[in-house]
């Protein structure tokens, strides 16, 4: 067998994670990236420099932080426990958290640039033949920016997929729950099963080339911020 | 339409500081690059917020500092047409012509798609995309969209700006005759002198923020002749041409004009500078001009440092401009007789009929 049990365990596991963090940036990204894109208020380039961060944080960092807060002594863990969910911290649920504010930049910033580059006038043109505000987002503004969804969501699930520092420091390393792909490979390489690492990464290799050349077919000029931290 | 706006805004060391009341079904608003007519009508419209002050069109008030009032682009009924066709990428000439439509109270709904779409000759177009079409049909369906908003006024913010000749004299009529069929009024701006003598009756013009004048676009086109590096452009409607030497003979009402250029239409339009007629107080024996009219001075008005003459011209009118030596020197008074000699090649043809 190409892949064992374990393995294809981890790589479902990696693609529901991935699935449901890009589902859910979406409903949380877009209404942030279309006030950083419209808005003159003096806290845009608060919020801005806020969904950035983990572009440039190192993902133990804000592993750490993220530990902290969902913690039983954290303020989310208080919540968490208090509404009767729970601790979030070695569950797929706390993954899934940590995962959205990770790849929070990575839907954010294409949807802001593709709500940017719409501009005013089309909106504009929309209100003056009666379209409400939200009418005009739905109508103009949604269709025109599909491009960037397109991209924000790409980059989104394959920077999700190719997670390990927060997912080790959140979910640890417990099989069918929180042990991703990314972990099994290391996993492997720490009990020297080079064969078994070496076609998990191969299917990750593979994945993560046919994502990108798909998106330079698309938009070669989406890939400003493909960086791996 | 009754509109009365007293509107003040500043933005970026501009200061726009408008006092307007105008009534009449073809306004338009003349003035430079720079000199606030966009801003004012993106305050009409609600794109942009005055400072202060108080919008009222038809005796609605649109906006109004001292009461809190100011109505959203999409209560206020107020379509545009911009410079450039602002046309939705994502959907097709129907679906494009149709968004206003669809949003427009029923109660409003006068205007019909079909005929509509007859009068701007868009049948064929319909369901294809709006990349593809060319510069005066995207005008074209920008027009209509705004039209089936039914909107109580439309403003046209320099449609013209972005086609070239050839297109702009194409789209005028649609301009024309599609708010007067459908009974809109409209509020045209302009820094071209001869689209506002074709598109309005009443004219605004403003300088720097500020309105300096409301005239009619006649006496607006005289008055700036003097200043004008094109001087008075004269329009010329002409019936069809026939060859003769060389030349284009033309009937221009009981006169004859011979043209050096022909358009094969059965009536024509041609442009005419002041600066291009010289005045002769005797029949000249000869001159090298193909064009000698015998005239009589109806009047003369001062612009800048020329002088106008009025010429009737069997009938025709002309304006040409002179200075105050040469009307001197040729005795120039009202009711007097001269001959005007103009060049084949100083007329310059629109390509397409504009008499309608």
């Amino acid at each position: 067998m190409f892949l064992t049990d374990s393995d294809l365990q981890s790589l479902w596991l990696t693609i529901k994670l991935a699935s449901v963090v890009t589902a859910i940036l979406l409903l949380v990204g877009t209404p942030i990236a279309w006030w950083l894109a419209r808005s003159r208020s003096r806290l845009k380039g608060v919020l801005g420099a806020v969904v950035a961060l983990p572009l440039v944080l190192p993902p133990s960092v804000l592993g750490f932080y993220l530990l902290l807060a969902m913690g039983p002594n954290g303020p989310v863990g208080h919540l968490t426990r208090a509404v009767g969910i729970g601790a979030l911290p070695f569950t797929f649920w706390g993954l899934v958290v940590a995962s959205v504010f990770y790849s929070l930049p990575f839907m954010v910033q294409p949807l802001q640039n593709a709500f940017e580059s719409i501009g005013e006038r089309p909106l504009e043109v929309a209100a003056t033949l009666g379209a409400s505000p939200l009418d005009a987002f739905f109508t103009v503004a949604l269709p025109l920016a599909r491009p960037g969804f397109l991209t924000a969501s790409i980059l989104t699930f394959a920077h999700t997929v190719g997670e390990f520092g927060v997912v080790l420091m959140i979910g640890g390393n417990i099989p069918g729950i929180s042990r991703v792909a990314s972990v099994q490979i290391y996993d492997h390489v720490e009990a020297l099963e080079y064969s078994q690492a070496h076609r998990m990464a191969a299917v990750m290799l593979i994945f993560s080339f046919v994502v990108l050349l798909a998106l330079y077919a698309w938009r070669p000029s989406a890939l400003k911020m493909t960086r791996r931290d | 339409m009754q509109l009365t706006m007293a509107v003040q805004k500043s933005f970026e060391g501009f200061r726009l500081a408008a006092d307007v009341t105008v009534s009449g079904d073809r306004v338009g608003i003349f003035g430079a690059s720079g000199s606030g007519k966009s801003t004012l009508v993106s305050m009409l419209a609600g794109l942009q917020k005055p400072d202060s002050g108080e919008i009222m069109l038809n005796g609605d008030c649109l906006f109004s500092s001292t009461k809190g009032i100011n109505l959203r682009p999409e209560q206020r009924r107020i379509a545009m047409v911009f410079q450039q066709h602002c046309l939705f990428p994502h959907l097709n000439v129907r679906n494009n012509l149709l968004y206003g439509y669809k949003r427009c109270p029923a109660q409003f709904r006068t205007i019909d798609f079909d005929t509509l779409v007859a009068v701007l000759k868009l049948d064929g177009l319909l369901d294809r995309g709006v990349t593809n079409l060319s510069g005066g049909e995207k005008q074209r369906v920008a027009l209509g969209r705004a039209i089936l908003a039914n909107p109580r006024l439309l403003l046209m913010d320099e449609p013209l700006s972005a086609l070239d000749d050839s297109l702009r004299f194409q789209i005028i009529p649609y301009l024309k005759s599609v708010s007067e069929q459908f009974g809109i009024p409209y509020l045209f701006i302009s820094h071209s002198l001869v689209e506002m003598r074709l598109m309005t009756d009443t004219v605004l013009a403003f300088e720097k923020g500020v309105m300096v004048g409301q005239t009619t676009s006649e006496q607006l086109a005289r008055s700036r002749m003097g200043q004008s590096s094109v001087g008075y452009i004269n329009l010329l409607k002409l019936g069809s041409p026939t060859p003769k030497s060389g030349l284009f003979a033309y009937q221009w009402g009981a006169s004859q004009l011979l043209l050096s250029g022909g358009s094969g239409c059965e009536t024509s339009m041609a442009e005419l500078s002041s600066k291009d007629i010289i005045l002769f107080k005797q029949h000249p024996e000869a001159t090298s001009a193909r064009n000698l009219l015998e005239c009589s001075v109806r009047s003369l008005f001062n612009s800048g440092n020329k002088i106008g003459i009025e010429l009737d011209c069997a009938g025709n009118t002309l304006i040409a401009e002179i200075v105050q030596d040469a009307v001197d020197e040729l005795c120039i008074t009202a009711g007097s007789t001269i001959y005007a000699a103009i060049k084949a090649s100083a007329f310059r043809m629109q390509p397409r009929n504009l008499s309608d």
